[in-house]
């Protein structure tokens, strides 16, 4: 698993339909097979189902903050997955949230999806290169 | 007695169990001697088995003596700004990598993302909830004894 290869599995959490399908598009153009939920029931059922290599959440799905919750668990299923949460702003607490969850990185809701995408395949990837070649074989 | 126990393993195939007949080890760095104390009376209580240093150099030394500690507990500033981002990310380079948990009374955005990037597996503000300090560690801690099966 040292190398960037096979089909990968992302998994986008965001309440609106809109975004969800920008993300859906970007992945699937970096190979990924994407899977999108609106809400935390959708994403839980999610990863019963498959086995994440990445995910971007939003900190907000239904209220303020229930993001991280998701982000913790995504993090605890998939100890190998890069996990990205897009914030409203990356202050002191959203960034302690980030490091408690498991996070690997913020991005400002600003953000265009496009950058976040490259932003977190090129992380993801950079992180894999760094791992010892047997941790990379979890699955 | 040693034959139940290695009857247990094989057929557990757990490092849990490997990490049942030894106390985990922390390293407690704080330049503050009463938090010191306070923290190793407490996780002592726990059931860790606890070494501490008042300062980077010192915790540097009993990181390369000893080898292996479960995790690192340090505080962010000491004899100098922010060195307990320097001692994380000694500490990350450690093989096995112990759970790294940094705590502050001066968080800043700057710092944690800082933190973020070494990367620290727990960051928190002072003053420290003990409760919530000795559950997250137990988790993190089991988690990671755990992830040495697939090592």
């Amino acid at each position: 698993m040292s190398e960037w290869r096979g089909t990968k599995f992302a998994l986008v959490v965001h309440p609106e339909l809109s975004v969800l399908t920008q993300y859906q598009t970007l992945l699937s153009t970096n190979g990924f097979s994407t899977v999108v939920a609106r809400d935390l029931p959708t994403a839980l059922l999610a990863i019963t189902q498959h086995y994440f290599d990445l995910a971007i959440v939003s900190s907000q799905l239904g209220e303020a903050g229930d993001g991280w919750p998701l982000a913790g668990v995504l993090h605890l299923v998939f100890p190998n997955a890069y996990i990205g949460v897009l914030v409203p702003g990356a202050d002191l607490l959203t960034l302690q949230s980030a490091i408690n969850s498991g996070v690997q990185e913020v991005y400002e809701i600003t953000q265009s999806p496009q950058s976040v995408v490259s932003a977190a395949i090129a992380a993801a990837k950079l992180a894999e290169s760094r791992k010892p070649s047997s941790e990379g074989s979890l699955q | 007695m040693r034959e139940e126990v290695l009857r247990q393993y094989n057929r557990q195939g757990s490092f849990r169990f490997m990490t049942m007949l030894r106390k985990p080890s922390l390293l407690i760095v704080d330049d503050e001697p009463n938090v010191l104390l306070t923290l190793k009376l407490v996780l002592e209580e726990d059931g860790y088995q606890i070494s501490t240093a008042g300062s980077f150099a010192e915790a540097e030394k009993l990181m390369t003596a000893s080898g292996r500690f479960d995790a690192v507990l340090t505080d962010l500033w000491m004899e100098k700004e922010d060195i307990g981002l320097e001692l994380a990310r000694s500490a990350s380079k450690l093989k096995p990598r112990p759970v790294i948990v940094i705590f502050t009374g001066y968080g800043s955005a700057t710092n944690a993302r800082a933190a973020m990037g070494v990367p620290v597996d727990y960051f928190a503000l002072k003053p420290l909830d003990v409760d919530e300090l000795k559950r997250v560690l137990n988790r993190l801690v089991v988690a990671k004894s755990e992830g040495l099966r697939w090592l």
